[in-house]
């Protein structure tokens, strides 16, 4: 067989993207019909277009809550996240901290339990540890974006971690002899070089923040509540309302798609080339 | 424009003393070059005066201000690295107007001035292009105009040509010197080439170990070098060293090596027999029908000069003759050396006699 055959190569990228889109395909017809058709008549094949779905999912105000909910929660929490671990990466990598690679495991150990251990701690702290007065962590955004900090954190500075690295040294030095201050090296250096690992962080972490639904689930209940749980309402005593649940998988779908899009421009290979002789 | 001075300059790294108490004063627009061998210090003391690297111990002024504990910024210097440091993801132009652009210079002074550095580098053409679609030579050419356009009292090189080509490096090394004279800036330049400190010094500083072994001219440390280490160091091809004694017969002394070679010194007032290290430059050694009886093993003819490879017995010698010889391998010659370009070294310390 020739190697890198165009046609092959075609054919197997379709085949690759269909699979992958299949199951999106799938979502969309559910969500476009009506309830009696879904059991009905299964079929894959889109004969007509029932909006009816749609229209209940945007005119809800509660649903509506949800969206922006987690938006607010996975934004804040990506931005949050993403600069704490760029910080932190910084100073692991361009400082002679005592034990700093013990610091980096530990940090690293924060990740390899499994989420679920922390539920009832955690349900202790935002109900009854962590609160001012009234004031409580419980069921609110800032509380969530905390929350899953601890979570992303680690799993940021793991990630970013080689990029900083990978940035010479000599670059910092450069600046600092051509009269830059650390925050100047930061910001006209490190940060442009950093870029790329700071799309994929950011990426990372807001996904992971907006696909969550077990931590959501038992810390929130309205005011912070977010579209993944509030997926979860639509499964009833009396029944699941499959078109409607397909019809907000499919809404939060797109911002999804935007931040990929936004963001992924910035991820470029080989940024420093050319920075210094290797 | 600034003298440098640098006073019992010592650098530890916790317990380890890498440099231990160097003193070198470099006067106003000099060109130093700091020369030794990898792990001698050099690149260190020169991050030091840059202020990249804390001073343990002593004094160090530029332009009579102590600058032991002032950041960089504030050294009034500009550093040429090795590896050229250019900021990828900015142009020629934004590399070179990168200091003026962090001291708040209007755009259109910090404007002139890269046309100007661009101009006196042959950069012009090249300003709105990335370091990554610059030759090697461009790029370092950059990283020079990156350190002019600051107008600096001092300007320091690290090793900056050792990334270039043979070819390259000489035209590089030629157009830094120019850029000294044209504009007289004091220049310390690091290498551990001693052809480029040779060529380009005003003032050579031979260091090894952290210590300064020599400090002088480029010919005053090629005819006067202080210790074997020096005498070794400068100079291509590389001296040659003799272990043995002087001894003394009839009132004309000579030198006899462990293996019996006996080879002219001029007058020295040393015991008789004392051990010491003859040291002769192979291009102070001649031909002739007297002398030194060697056998060739190697001829090298390079067209403008020949090397020659002996033994002497179980000495070797080079020699390297200015004029094109029809000797071959294995044929017996005479080494002629000039008793007056001969030197003594004492066993010991190393140091020289005569």
């Amino acid at each position: 067989m020739q190697k890198n055959n165009p046609v092959l190569m075609t054919l197997l990228w379709i085949l690759l993207s269909l699979a992958t889109l299949f199951p999106i395909y799938w979502l969309f017809v559910i969500s476009v019909k009506p309830a009696v058709d879904l059991f009905t008549t299964p079929s894959i094949i889109l004969e007509k277009v029932y909006w009816a779905n749609y229209a209940k999912v945007l005119t809800d105000t509660t649903l509506r809550r949800y969206m922006i909910n987690s938006l607010i929660i996975s934004s804040g929490n990506a931005l949050l996240v993403t600069t704490l671990a760029f910080m932190a990466c910084y100073a692991l990598s361009r400082y002679n901290l005592a034990g700093k690679e013990n610091i980096f495991f530990w940090t690293i150990t924060n990740r390899m339990a499994p989420a679920a251990v922390f539920l009832l701690p955690f349900f202790l702290l935002f109900t009854q540890v962590f609160a001012i007065g009234d004031y409580k962590l419980y069921d609110t955004r800032i509380g969530m974006i905390l929350l899953y900090c601890t979570f992303n954190l680690p799993f940021a500075i793991w990630t970013l971690r080689p990029t900083i690295d990978g940035i010479p040294r000599e670059l910092d030095e450069a600046a600092t002899v051509d009269g830059a201050s650390t925050w100047q090296v930061i910001r006209e250096v490190v940060f442009p070089l950093a870029r790329p690992g700071l799309a994929v962080t950011l990426i990372l972490t807001w996904v992971f923040a907006w696909n969550e639904f077990l931590l959501a689930a038992t810390l929130t209940s309205f005011n912070a509540r977010t579209i993944t749980t509030g997926l979860s309402e639509y499964v009833t005593t009396t029944g699941t309302e499959w078109g409607t649940m397909a019809s907000i998988a499919i809404i939060t779908l797109i911002p999804a798609l935007i931040v990929f899009t936004v963001v992924q421009r910035h991820i470029i290979a080989g940024l420093t080339f050319g920075a210094v002789k290797e | 424009m600034a003298e440098v001075t640098i006073k019992n300059i010592v650098k530890r790294y916790g317990e380890l003393e890498v440099i231990h108490g160097v003193n070198v004063d470099i006067a106003d627009g000099e060109f130093v070059v700091l020369v030794g061998p990898s792990g001698c210090g050099k690149s260190t003391l020169l991050r030091m005066i840059a202020g990249l690297e804390p001073i343990s111990g002593g004094d160090l002024s530029i332009g009579k201000r102590i600058v032991n504990t002032m950041p960089p910024k504030d050294r009034d210097i500009a550093m040429v690295f090795q590896s050229y440091a250019l900021y990828p993801h900015k142009t020629v132009a934004e590399n070179m107007g990168f200091s003026l652009k962090i001291k708040g210079a209007p755009k259109a002074e910090i404007d002139a001035k890269v046309r100007q550095a661009a101009g006196v580098l042959d950069l012009t053409k090249l300003l709105d292009r990335y370091p990554r679609q610059l030759s090697g030579g461009q790029r370092q050419r950059v990283a020079m105009g990156r350190a002019i356009v600051r107008n600096p009292q001092v300007f320091l090189f690290d090793e900056p040509l050792s990334n270039l080509d043979a070819k390259l490096r000489v035209a590089m090394r030629v157009e830094i010197k120019e850029l000294h004279q044209r504009l007289k800036t004091t220049t310390i330049y690091v290498t551990h080439d001693q052809i480029e400190a040779m060529t380009m010094a005003d003032k050579i500083v031979v260091m090894k170990d952290g210590y300064v072994e020599q400090i002088g001219a480029p010919l005053d440390l090629y005819d006067n070098p202080a210790n074997v280490f020096v005498a070794g160091f400068i100079g291509s091809p590389s001296m040659n060293f003799l272990r043995g004694r002087i001894r003394s017969e009839g009132g004309v002394q000579r030198f006899v090596s462990d293996h019996g070679s006996v080879l002219p010194v001029k007058p020295i007032e040393v015991e008789d027999g004392r051990p010491v290290i003859y040291g002769v430059r192979p291009e102070h050694i001649g031909l002739g029908a007297e002398g030194l009886a060697v056998k060739v093993a190697v001829v090298e003819p390079t067209g403008a000069e020949t090397q020659l490879f002996a033994r002497a017995g179980e000495d070797t010698i080079d020699a390297l003759l200015r004029d094109r010889v029809g000797v071959r391998a294995g044929e017996a010659v005479n080494f002629v050396i000039d008793p007056q370009k001969a030197h003594v070294f004492d066993q010991q310390t190393t140091k020289r006699l005569s």
